[in-house]
């Protein structure tokens, strides 16, 4: 056993100097770009260290982009892209095509029922209704025979593929797969296939599927309290509404909308396709310019012109439920590129990351509860947010004063050498293992590029974080961390429901 | 606040296959797929004497060691056989808290809240946890900082303080977690599911805050004086060192450390009784959730690779399995439908099939669900269904080994487990011989829809129709948990 008892400022001492030798270089990667004729970009990084790579496509189209009316169109769309093509996930387009024609028209007259049983001066009759969800069910069934199911998800996996998904966000929409490296081709013939050939079948039993998946975000004590938040602190950006939609949209989009919501966002320029791994780069742009490359190019989509008026003191939305209390706090800050982003980042991290934080030592330490904070980098003006949890016998109120106590010590007083100094390390270090995973890099590369035109921003802003200084940190904390600037959302627990049968209690 | 919102929340661990392709005509695309798929899949499995070297150091300390110098990274996962399985049921959630404890809590010669200071300024990390059938330790470094990591490593495996401040820490946390367990139904569905199946066996019992609370912490120096010891020890490193410095580094700061003689206690076993019947848990929630299931099977059973299959078309091959095919796709009825066939610990696992599905489809999705889990054994299964299972399992081994240390940690975990080092070289044998009479053969074995146990959490008197017709009916009322 060692003797030599370590003090904290000893082990600074020490490491800080293997810290600066280390830190010789700046951060760099090899990544290469290419943009196709269509206007699609393509990002290589190679990495021969396994026979695998990974591939993102990400369109810079997520639930920013939408309107009242058709909320979740962009998460909905996202769905349907594993549904097929004309030429995969279906033994016979043009013997469907018809039946799916039948749908629509169905599905037409089921939406002005929809409507006017919405309305509590139409006679109350679901009956037509009824009848039409039948129709429509009957119909698909026919359709049935000549659908090859899942055929895109199928292929993937039975070549090896794993992560296989694709996820949907405020600001944008991503498609990703890892493949053993001999499936480049593959994976092209089936990515660009989905762009170019997409089919939305099976629409209407997907847009149950995802009725359900709002509804289990609707049963989750968190999902309930985000969109809460985000209804209280935008009046006007769409960020307002939850990236599932609301469920009156949801119910109501149709096949139509979701069919030109695709072609009006899904234009190649609106399109990163990023490949890492054991690839060569050469080969990547050439393969991608034949089978993405046919692609018609189109105009880019509109930009998002909505943006919500400087706020002009504290919203506070509570929330009724059976869970335990628990809270967000939200602050508006700038959008991706800003100059303040990089300090409040650091702000962020000195407040909430580790075990030398200051929310945990002077929180979770006194056993008040969990808090965890994070600066967003959004395309469009978007938020500094905390979420809170009390620990037993504490309140939100305590857990909400400790948190501003904190905010409030940064408005005043320098934060320390040291804790600039950690930040910087763990930003070399983290990067390094970020080094380790194709998939990560794929989301950054393709994140960076999608919403900034430019790959390098996430190494520009890490470069960024590192010059960070103390007065920053002061500087940015009293312009965004006030109270006029903040929402709070918060959840008071409420029993279970008084329509609860009396069963016997266990036990 | 940034939201993403995943095509599937949960990637399950077997992932796809289409139902009923046989008898259909292929897609006009699938003729391109055949001819971008004919390259065989590279696959270099990592040996024991290759790549990867064994050493075992006099006080008994496993070695398992894996260079690679492209990055400047090292890793370091210690494997300790210790966990829940042996805490006594006053004692229930003694191994989690030693877990925590340990490292919050530093060692006799560094105080937890140094060591934080001190990893968290180099970008490193250490960390240890203990689950119901392991322990573990984790280092993670730069490697020019690798002797501060292994000297500070060593000496909190070996000379943990376990503080009282700590303790209570700890303590209230886990409180806080009973407090707040019924806030989310997926952990209500989980913690019955357990309960009912298992009982009182540490697979099953339910953490509550009675067994917590009289903890002190001379039971946590006891407890590591049992079971950290180095003869109960494996060590995983992979990255950035020159092996045979390393060696030498790890006998340095391991290697007079004493071994024990004291055995493990006996592991308790898993009864072999079923509780089928239906339990109603009481929620305010507007779906039903539920997991459908029994007990299931040990890893050691040799049927346990044609039971991945029938488990992979069943339920585990997320999209194209028929589940998923039948609940999600072709009815709409769930986000999430899939069964799992656990195998992780030593004793029997459980097979279980979970969905969540609006109050007034939930009896559809029950039946739906209980008959695919009949028709399974009743019919066999399509010679596409099979082979789309075996290529899916095997061809996606490669990705079990795509980092220096996925590489280290695979072989070491072998031995921890008990199967024989050659199990990977020999995965594609074993499936390849699988035939649709054997997949029919386990179906039938380790599938028993009369002894299926249904947890349903949600609002019956919601449902569409009652659930009686699957068993008998118990209706559960969640107690306020008793944290005082």
């Amino acid at each position: 056993m060692h003797k030599r008892l370590f003090l904290p400022l000893a082990a600074i001492l020490l490491i800080a100097a293997f810290t600066v030798q280390a830190q010789t270089g700046e951060i760099k990667l090899d990544a290469k770009k290419q943009t196709l004729s269509n206007g699609m970009r393509v990002l290589v990084l190679e990495n021969h260290s396994a026979p695998v790579f990974s591939g993102m496509i990400r369109f810079n189209t997520g639930s920013v982009d939408e309107r009242p009316g058709i909320t979740g169109i962009s998460h909905l769309l996202e769905h349907m892209l594993f549904k097929g093509t004309k030429i995969i996930g279906t033994n016979n387009y043009k013997a469907e095509a018809p039946l799916m024609h039948k749908i629509d028209s169905l599905a037409h007259l089921f939406r002005s029922e929809q409507e006017k049983l919405s309305n509590p001066l139409n006679l109350q009759d679901s009956t037509r209704l009824k009848e039409l969800r039948q129709q429509m069910a009957d119909v698909q069934s026919e359709q049935k025979k000549y659908v090859v199911k899942d055929e895109l998800w199928d292929t993937y996996l039975n070549n090896g593929g794993t992560s296989l998904n694709a996820s949907t966000g405020n600001d944008g929409t991503q498609y990703y797969v890892s493949l053993p490296k001999n499936r480049l081709g593959l994976w092209a013939f089936l990515e660009a296939d989905r762009l170019a050939n997409l089919i939305l079948r099976e629409f209407y039993s997907e847009r149950d599927v995802v009725m359900e998946e709002r509804r289990l975000s609707e049963n989750n004590p968190w999902g309930k309290l985000d969109e809460a938040l985000s209804a209280t602190t935008y009046w006007s950006t769409p960020y307002k509404w939850p990236v599932l939609g609301w469920m009156s949209d949801i119910q109501t989009v149709t096949r139509e909308e979701v069919e030109a919501y695709f072609k009006s966002h899904y234009s190649p320029s609106n399109a990163v396709a990023v490949i890492v791994g054991d690839v060569n780069a050469e080969e990547v742009f050439k393969i991608c310019e034949e089978n993405f490359g046919k692609i018609p190019a189109q105009p880019l989509p509109p930009p998002v012109i909505t943006r919500d008026a400087p706020q002009e003191g504290e919203r506070r939305i509570e929330i009724e439920h059976t869970s335990n209390p628990m809270a967000f706090i939200a602050w508006k800050i700038p959008q991706i590129g800003h100059p303040d982003l990089p300090a409040l980042e650091v702000a962020a991290n000195i407040l909430s990351n580790g075990r030398t934080s200051r929310f945990y030592k002077n929180i979770k330490v006194k056993k008040l509860g969990d808090v965890w904070a994070y600066a967003e980098n959004a395309r469009y003006p978007g938020t500094f947010v905390c979420s809170a949890t009390p620990m037993p016998d504490h309140s939100i109120t305590e857990l909400e004063t400790a948190i501003y106590a904190e905010i409030d010590r940064l408005k005043s007083e320098s934060v320390t050498d040291w804790e600039l100094e950690k930040v910087r390390n763990q930003v070399d270090a983290s990067f390094i293992r970020s080094l380790e995973s194709n998939m990560g890099l794929c989301w950054r590369l393709a994140g960076s590029e999608a919403v900034t035109g430019n790959w390098h921003h996430f190494i520009d802003h890490q470069m960024a974080v590192k010059k960070v200084t103390a007065d920053d940190i002061m500087r940015v904390v009293n312009k965004y961390l006030i109270k006029k600037n903040r929402s709070v959302a918060y959840i008071v627990k409420t029993e279970e429901s008084k329509s609860q049968p009396a069963y016997p209690k266990e036990g | 606040m940034k939201k993403i919102i995943c095509y599937l929340l949960i990637i399950m661990i077997l992932t796809g296959f289409a139902f009923g392709q046989t008898e259909m005509a292929k897609s006009p695309g699938s003729k391109i797929i055949d001819s971008l798929t004919i390259g065989k899949i590279e696959l270099a499995i990592p040996e024991v004497g290759k790549e990867v070297e064994r050493v075992t150091i006099d006080n008994g300390i496993v070695l398992y060691l894996y260079q690679s110098n492209k990055l400047p990274i090292f890793n370091l996962s210690a494997t300790i056989r210790c966990g829940g399985i042996f805490d006594p049921f006053e004692k229930n959630g003694l191994s989690g808290i030693v877990g925590t404890v340990l490292r919050t809590g530093g060692s006799k010669t560094i105080t937890g809240d140094s060591l934080n200071i001190i990893m968290e300024f180099m970008g490193g990390s250490l960390e240890t946890w203990i689950s119901d059938e392991r322990g573990s330790a984790s280092l993670s470094v730069m490697s020019k900082d690798i002797d501060l990591g292994l000297q500070l490593f060593a000496d909190l495996i070996r000379n943990p303080a376990f503080p009282q401040d700590k303790l209570d820490l700890a303590k209230a946390d886990i409180k806080n977690g009973i407090k707040r367990r019924d806030d989310s139904p997926n952990s209500v569905v989980g913690r019955y599911f357990a309960n009912t199946i298992y009982g009182d066996h540490p697979y099953g019992r339910i953490l509550e805050w009675e067994s917590v609370k009289g903890i002190t912490p001379q039971d946590l120096i006891d407890y590591h004086q049992r079971y950290f010891v180095p003869n109960n020890i494996m060590i995983a490193i992979s990255g950035d060192f020159d092996k045979a410095g390393i060696i030498e580094k790890i006998k340095k700061y391991f290697g007079d450390w004493q071994k024990s003689d004291q055995p493990l206690p006996p592991y308790p076993e898993v009864k072999t009784e079923y509780h089928p019947g239906v339990y109603q848990v009481w929620k305010d929630i507007n779906q039903a959730y539920m997991k459908i299931g029994h007990l299931g099977i040990k890893r050691d059973n040799p049927d346990r690779y044609a039971i991945q299959l029938v488990n992979y078309i069943l339920g585990g091959g997320s999209f194209t399995s028929r589940l998923t095919s039948r609940v999600r796709s072709d009815e709409g009825l769930a986000y999430h439908v899939s069964s799992s066939f656990y195998t992780g610990g030593r004793d029997l696992g459980a097979f279980g099939a979970e969905c969540q599905t609006k109050s007034a489809t939930a009896y559809k999705a029950t039946k739906l669900i209980t008959d695919e889990i009949k028709r399974i054994r009743d019919e066999s299964v399509t010679e596409d269904e099979l082979e789309d299972a075996r290529d899916a399992t095997i061809n996606r081994l490669v990705f079990e080994f795509d980092s220096p240390h996925k590489i280290v940690t695979a072989l070491t975990n072998l031995e921890y487990d008990g199967y024989p080092m050659d199990y990977y070289n020999g995965h594609f044998d074993r499936f390849r011989k699988i035939t649709r009479d054997d997949i029919k053969r386990v179906a039938q074995k380790y599938l028993q829809p009369d002894k299926l146990t249904y947890i349903i959490v949600g609002k019956p008197e919601t449902f569409e129709k009652p659930l009686d017709e699957f068993g008998k009916v118990t209706n559960i009322q969640i107690a306020p948990p008793v944290i005082e």
